[in-house]
């Protein structure tokens, strides 16, 4: 499994998000590479789901179009709840949970 | 880079105006000190407009920064407690933290720390409710 962790620029927030994203899918016991990137990157990332703030995740939509990729808006990157439950969704999407 | 934030980079203040205010005078260490230019401050306060108010990490905690560029001479972080909420864009803040990042790798180590910690929002109340810059340095020092 292959994530993005994505925010404007790649260098602060997107490496807080990893992080949290890392530690969900510790919990959920399953592997995952959690990459951090900025917005203008993502077109170049081959990933199976990228994860976002809701304001960035519409805009990631409009460059990607139907890419199959799975998009989750995180509101409040270092939210373990709320980023788990993400996770969970995106896990129980791949018919991994 | 130093291993959390420089007490003399550490503010509390009562409160803010607005966002703008609470990130330039959050920034203000900094810029007095030279690791970033005024530039800087005017870019994250931009970030916030373009992408929105995702740098509102937690409960109450907001990273303001923006783009490692030419408005950044020096890697580092300083941090602003408002005794009272400020606005960011529907989100209560009390606690500011700035990165200004000269490169995209030089501060992964201090963010990595910074995300095990706020993922315990104990550690973020606890930041606000010190009473002095000393005590939140105790706090880092202990925690981050």
């Amino acid at each position: 499994m292959k994530v993005l962790a994505v925010c404007g620029f790649g260098v602060g927030s997107s490496m807080i998000l990893k992080m949290t994203i890392e530690k969900a899918f510790r919990e959920f016991g399953v592997e995952a590479k959690v990459i951090n990137s900025d917005i203008s990157d993502v077109s170049g990332q081959k990933a199976d789901a990228i994860f976002s703030s809701p304001d960035i995740i519409g805009d990631i939509e409009r460059r990607l179009g139907s890419s199959g990729v799975k998009l989750y808006g995180i509101k409040k990157y270092s939210d373990v709840e709320e980023v788990k439950a993400s996770v969970e969704k995106l896990l129980e999407a791949k018919d991994m949970k | 880079m130093e291993q959390n934030i420089k007490e003399r980079h550490m503010q509390i203040a009562k409160n803010a105006k607005n966002h703008e205010e609470a990130i330039a005078l959050a920034a203000k260490p900094l810029l007095e000190d030279g690791y970033i230019t005024k530039d800087y401050i005017d870019e994250m306060i931009q970030a916030i407009e373009e992408h929105g108010p995702y740098i509102v990490l937690a409960d109450e905690f907001a990273l303001p920064h923006a783009r490692p560029g030419e408005s950044v001479k020096k890697t580092g972080l300083s941090l602003l407690v408002l005794k009272e909420p400020v606005d960011l864009k529907g989100n209560p803040v009390r606690l500011f933290v700035v990165l200004a990042a000269k490169d995209s790798s030089s501060h992964n180590e201090v963010l990595k720390a910074l995300a095990e910690f706020l993922m315990e929002k104990k550690n973020i109340q606890d930041v606000i409710a010190c009473e002095n810059t000393e005590e939140i340095k105790k706090i880092l020092d202990e925690r981050w």
